[in-house]
């Protein structure tokens, strides 16, 4: 009797709400105002971690270089600009990806972001992209490497924008395997990204014509390498690569330090920020190789914009903030071309646009795929450093048809 | 372990409630809940109302558990996982209506949890817990490798939310809540039928004293193991929908800390109380939500002390001191009325 009353009220209730959601329509798509801008004024969504482990590499202080773009933009075009109101909102998404998920809806629906910059985590980073394909709102992503993002979940409105995990492989591993470090030993950690590192260092070591002795792979997370580092080094191997990722790379090196190899064979990392050097210390990374996408002191063009960046951060720009104030810049250089914020057109002065700024050399937004590819750089970490932050040496500058190869043929737009 | 926490609820329990049948009272606070449900994705954005209503049901099959038979368990991340996972590849590979999914995937989570739930319900305590846990963590690295069919720590994008061809519910969170809310309802009602139940009242027996159950001849471990199994397709049908919501599952759904979390919402919202769940979710999703774009850089910090002091201030939760305040203040007027 009693269910059967709880029953009728949730049937009732139920019809109810659907009646209500039908005539009230909360949800429902609106439509686009008489304006060139919707709402009048542009909304950048910046969605990233500013809590935990990427804080540092990108965090709130892509907020500052994000703003730098507008006072630059505002600066050059003055009163012909087409976004005279321009709005940076945030959201932290904690490294989870429903998080994320959710806040970037709220984002292009309630906040009307016209555009959603950085996004590191890879499970994050893909959820957005289902979003901004769904709400056909654009998305470039800067923080995350996973080559998915211009392969199978490539879409329209998604751009990737500083680096992936095939470029480093690329950037590592064929050119120190070039430079004469023909004999390789791997130790990776036995998750996805370890493995597709692995993967795609040992293609490039052999293209290159080097020999990969071993691939090793080490439970992930771990804070034991022990073993795996006393095995890497038979066989007397050139260089040992190391495909571990945040805390698992800071402990590797750590043990690699302690044993008796170092010195005696190369040290070459798969994925490193100059925040992990700065929060282990220079001296624990002294010599180790490693790709990076931009580095602040790499030339005057940089260090001058670097320079602005301390001023208002008081800390150096990794090569996150670099690249989301030049994501930002060139949307809105877009914008202005075009004159309207609307999506679709601003993917079409989007595509195939060539660019050089302080971020991107010889920069292209590759049309096929979405990636914006760009010379990247080998890196050495120094043995000591003259001033904060100041860690590396740029031993070879990578060409972006190098460092990038062909587009990915996992992706199709449409 | 259990005995203790248990032994603070039990005295709530053997009182007859307040509310009986015939007080009017009851089917108020039942509409008024049910206004809530129907309201809320107007007063919160709605893809945030569905996580408050999964987390919730979610915190309500741990409560099935932890509340009124007494067992701690620190795994039910692989229930609610485990379904998000295998309602995101049945809706991906058979394209069927995401109900029909959803239900696959609460189904998978029962088949998981009766092999789980037959090893573990002979330990009680921490010992349970450890046990649940070591399960869930087996199954986040079997998901972790499992990469061809999960997407490895990429996780599973795209799961599709194909529901009869009705254009609005798949595309527009607005309404899709109502269908998500109505396959969440079924669960809460699932747990509120097995709580009112004689079903129900043996595994009350079990919890206080298992002796005499045992003694009375009830087969405890029998009564454990479906109850874990119930308790297991309520967290996968709470799982599946959050995954069709938000259209992936990723490896943080298998996570240990999806296991802790959802202790904390029961614990917020007050063991032993069933409708905790939802309050406890309510607080901390929208907490989560809204602190996310506050800019404050502490996220762990607030949870953490709000937790602390709920748990020294208010040690039924929210929902049991809200529902001791007002049986206290129901007797004192009974009280007065037979003066």
């Amino acid at each position: 009797m009693r269910s059967r009353t709880v029953q009728g009220t949730v049937a009732i209730a139920a019809t109810a709400s659907l009646a209500l959601a039908a005539c009230g329509g909360a949800g429902g798509p609106q439509s686009g105002g008489s304006s060139k801008l919707t709402d009048d004024k542009l909304v950048i969504g910046l969605l990233n971690d500013q809590s935990g482990v990427y804080k540092d590499l990108s965090g709130p202080n892509s907020k500052v270089a994000i703003e730098m773009a507008i006072e630059d933009y505002k600066a050059k075009y003055g009163d012909k600009a087409v976004a005279k109101d321009i709005e940076v909102v945030t959201a932290d998404h904690q490294n989870k990806a429903d998080i994320a998920n959710s806040k970037a809806q709220e984002m292009y629906d309630r906040q009307k972001a016209d555009i959603i910059l950085d996004v590191p985590n890879s499970a994050a980073a893909l959820a957005v992209a289902t979003q901004a394909k769904n709400k056909k709102k654009l998305y470039i992503n800067i923080g995350a490497g996973t080559t998915a993002l211009t392969g199978a979940s490539c879409n329209k409105y998604t751009f990737h924008w500083a680096y992936n995990t095939s470029v480093l492989a690329r950037g590592t591993a064929g050119t120190i395997t070039k430079a004469g470090g023909k004999k390789w030993n791997i130790v990776y950690p036995d998750y996805a990204f370890g493995q597709d590192m692995n993967k795609s260092f040992t293609k490039e070591i052999t293209t290159a014509g080097g020999t990969v002795g071993q691939s090793i792979a080490s439970p992930f997370p771990s804070d034991n390498f022990a073993t795996f580092i006393t095995k890497a080094g038979e066989g007397d191997p050139d260089v040992i690569g190391s495909m571990h990722a945040g805390g698992d790379l800071i402990n590797f090196v750590k043990q690699f330090n302690q044993s008796s190899l170092k010195g005696k064979v190369q040290l070459a990392v798969g994925l490193m920020f100059i925040t992990d050097i700065h929060s282990l210390g220079v001296d624990q990374f002294a010599g180790t190789q490693f790709t990076d996408a931009w580095y602040w002191n790499f030339d005057a063009q940089n260090k001058k914009w670097a320079d602005r960046f301390k001023e208002k951060t008081n800390t150096r720009p990794s090569f996150a903030h670099a690249a989301n104030y030049s994501a930002a810049m060139n949307y809105l250089e877009a914008v202005q071309e075009a004159g309207t914020d609307d999506a679709d057109t601003i993917v079409g002065k989007l595509e195939g646009k060539k660019i050089n700024d302080v971020f991107l050399r010889n920069g292209e937004i590759r049309k096929a795929d979405h990636a914006v590819i760009h010379d990247v750089y080998l890196a050495k970490v120094k043995s000591s450093a003259p001033e904060e932050w100041d860690y590396e040496d740029i031993e070879k500058t990578i060409p972006a048809s190098e460092a990038y190869g062909e587009a990915n043929p996992a992706c199709s737009m449409s | 372990m259990s005995e203790q926490m248990t032994a603070k609820v039990d005295v709530d329990l053997a009182q007859p409630s307040i509310l009986s049948r015939r007080n009017p009272l009851r089917y108020v606070m039942l509409l008024a809940g049910l206004a809530v449900l129907v309201m809320l994705p107007y007063w919160i954005y709605p893809p945030v109302a569905m996580d408050i209503l999964c987390w919730g049901l979610f915190a309500i099959s741990v409560d099935l558990l932890l509340g009124f038979t007494g067992l701690l368990s620190f795994g039910h991340a692989a229930f609610w996982g485990g379904s998000a996972y295998c309602t995101g590849l049945i809706a991906t590979h058979w394209g069927v209506p995401f109900p029909v999914a959803v239900i696959g995937g609460a189904v998978f989570a029962m088949l998981i949890a009766w092999p789980i739930g037959y090893l573990s319900v002979r330990r009680t305590g921490i010992y349970f817990a450890m046990v649940t846990l070591a399960f869930a963590q087996m199954l986040y690295f079997i998901a972790n490798q499992a990469r061809d069919l999960t997407g490895g720590e990429n996780g599973l994008q795209g799961i599709p939310r194909n529901f009869f061809g009705i254009e609005a519910v798949e595309t527009d969170p607005f309404y899709f809540y109502y269908v998500g809310a109505a396959m969440i309802l079924v669960g809460i009602l699932v747990a509120w039928r097995v709580v009112n139940s004689p079903f129900g009242r043996v595994l009350t027996a079990v919890r206080d004293n298992p002796a005499r159950a045992r003694a009375l001849g009830y087969d405890v471990e029998r009564y454990k193991i479906t109850v874990f199994i119930i308790s297991a397709g309520l967290a996968g049908l709470a799982g599946g929908v959050f995954a069709v919501s938000h259209q992936f599952a990723s490896l943080q759904e298998l996570m240990w800390t999806t296991s802790g979390k959802v202790v904390l919402i029961t614990v917020l919202g007050g063991i032993g109380t069933l409708w905790g769940g939802l309050v406890g979710a309510g607080v901390v999703v929208t907490l989560e939500d809204y602190l996310a774009s506050s800019g404050f850089e502490g996220i762990g910090l607030i949870t953490g002390t709000i937790f602390v002091v709920i748990v020294l201030l208010f040690r039924h939760g929210i929902w049991g001191t809200a529902r001791n305040v007002l049986r206290r203040y129901v007797l004192e007027r009974r009280g007065r009325q037979r003066d």
